[in-house]
């Protein structure tokens, strides 16, 4: 089992023979034909320094991570949350304004639209209504003229009757005169009118 | 030259005295190439992350945008398996994941990897193991131990399973570090390979005769060079998620400790 722990690796003395050197038996014989002759990253005196620096690394990092870039960036993702529900919700209220206004233009359009019609069904009945009392009261009028008319009319004929007698009896007497040569006398004559 | 063994030798550049810890002995202190790389992995993530942040708007630009996938994807790591304790942990996790995927993508552009260090994955490996052990006995005391008590096994077998399941723990950090070590090894020792082959094939086939022979095999080399390397960045960004991933389920595993576990 070869456990990664550091504390075991740190190796002695040897250390401080530099770079020149490759594999020196170390403390950990066993690692050495294990990996076939040895790679880099099993010289141990180099862990201890990579170990701490890194740890080093990693705690600054952290910090900065935490304490700074994270809250930065999450800041800015609830900002934009924020304005785009805050826009999502403004442009509903103002889609429900716009609804709304067009249900009530809808609304005032029908109310003028039946208003129009009332005009016109009583404009209707008044001009129907007048035309009607005129044309009762024309008919009136011409009927009393053709009665008028036809009295006189009457008058004329019976006028022209009494005449056409008063012609016949005198066509008679004339006839009767040219034809025996005597003439008629008054008596005769209403006799023909009579006949 | 060809040797692919020689780029993770650990060169000191500064050398700086010994010096003695108590209880840990003699640390070498001096200033190598693995320090280098550490620490330009490190400046990379705390630049990425001072740009990402420092003028964060509510539209990101492209920096911000690519920023906050990063952070998102972490972020919805840690809550969806550690669930709503998740947000907690999620800095740990993602120093973590920053800094491997820093280190990974870093050994594709220098000649040194420092995720290829077997001391650094054990150093992360055992982090997220004593974070998960603290973490684990913070919050449930010595209730901590029923996670190896397997109730869903019949009585007689719980104890053997108990032990089977306590020794899978124990190995978690080893498997953790291992398998960020191997990967970056293995891959960093493939390309160089594979390109020691164009090299030594091409040098075969400058002297003439039957060695230009080597022409072709050298092309296919480079072939091989090219494909490893684009494997090499989704391995580079792979092994840093899948880390994050085992942390966040060794994590949820000691943070949600009997519920429905």
């Amino acid at each position: 089992m070869s456990s990664p722990l550091p504390p075991e690796v740190p190796t002695p003395v040897e250390a401080s023979a530099g770079v020149g050197e490759t594999y020196t038996s170390t403390t950990e014989p066993a690692h050495g034909p294990e990996e076939g002759g040895g790679l880099p990253q099993f010289e141990f005196q180099h862990w201890g320094g990579q170990i701490i620096y890194l740890l080093f690394l990693f705690v600054v990092l952290y910090l900065l991570m935490a304490k700074v870039f994270a809250p930065r960036l999450r800041r800015v993702f609830e900002e934009r949350e924020a304005t785009i529900s805050g826009a999502i919700a403004s442009a509903r209220q103002v889609q429900a304004e716009a609804a709304g206004q067009a249900e009530a233009a809808k609304a005032e359009v029908e109310q003028a639209r039946a208003q129009s019609r009332a005009t016109a069904a009583a404009a209707k009945a008044r001009v129907t209504e007048a035309a009607n009392a005129r044309a009762a009261e024309e008919e009136a009028v011409v009927a009393a003229r053709i009665a008028e008319a036809e009295g006189q009319i009457a008058k004329t004929r019976d006028a022209a009757m009494t005449n056409v007698a008063t012609i016949a009896a005198d066509t008679a007497s004339a006839m009767v005169e040219r034809l025996t040569g005597t003439s008629v006398k008054p008596a005769e004559a209403a006799a023909v009118k009579g006949a | 030259m060809a040797d692919p063994i020689y780029q993770f030798e650990i060169v000191k550049i500064v050398d700086l005295p010994d010096v003695t810890v108590p209880g840990l002995g003699v640390v070498d202190l001096a200033i190598t190439n693995s320090h280098v790389a550490m620490t330009i992995a490190f400046g990379l993530v705390v630049l990425l992350m001072t740009l990402v942040t420092a003028r964060a708007k509510v539209v990101p630009g492209r920096l911000q945008a690519a920023g906050e996938t990063l952070f998102g994807m972490i972020d919805n790591l840690t809550q969806s398996i550690i669930g709503h304790d998740g947000r907690k942990y999620f800095p740990f996790v993602f120093t973590i994941f920053m800094l491997i995927l820093g280190m990974n993508l870093l050994g594709m552009f220098l000649t040194f990897t420092a995720t290829a260090q077997l001391a650094v994955t054990a150093t992360f490996a055992l982090l997220t193991f004593g974070l998960v052990l603290a973490i684990g006995f913070a919050k449930n005391g010595f209730k901590f131990f029923l996670l190896f008590w397997p109730t869903g096994a019949p009585l007689v077998m719980r104890p053997i399973v108990g032990f089977i399941e306590f020794i899978a723990f124990m190995l978690r950090p080893l498997t953790l570090a291992l398998r960020l070590f191997g990967n970056m090894l293995g891959g960093h020792v493939a390309l160089k390979v594979f390109a020691g082959f164009v090299v030594s094939l091409g040098a075969l086939a400058a002297g003439g005769g039957l060695g230009l022979l080597g022409l072709p095999a050298a092309a296919l080399s480079l072939g091989m060079v090219l494909g490893l390397t684009a494997l090499e960045f989704l391995v580079a960004f792979l092994q840093a998620f899948v880390f994050a991933v085992l942390t966040c389920i060794y994590l949820n595993d000691v943070v949600n400790l009997g519920e429905g576990h």
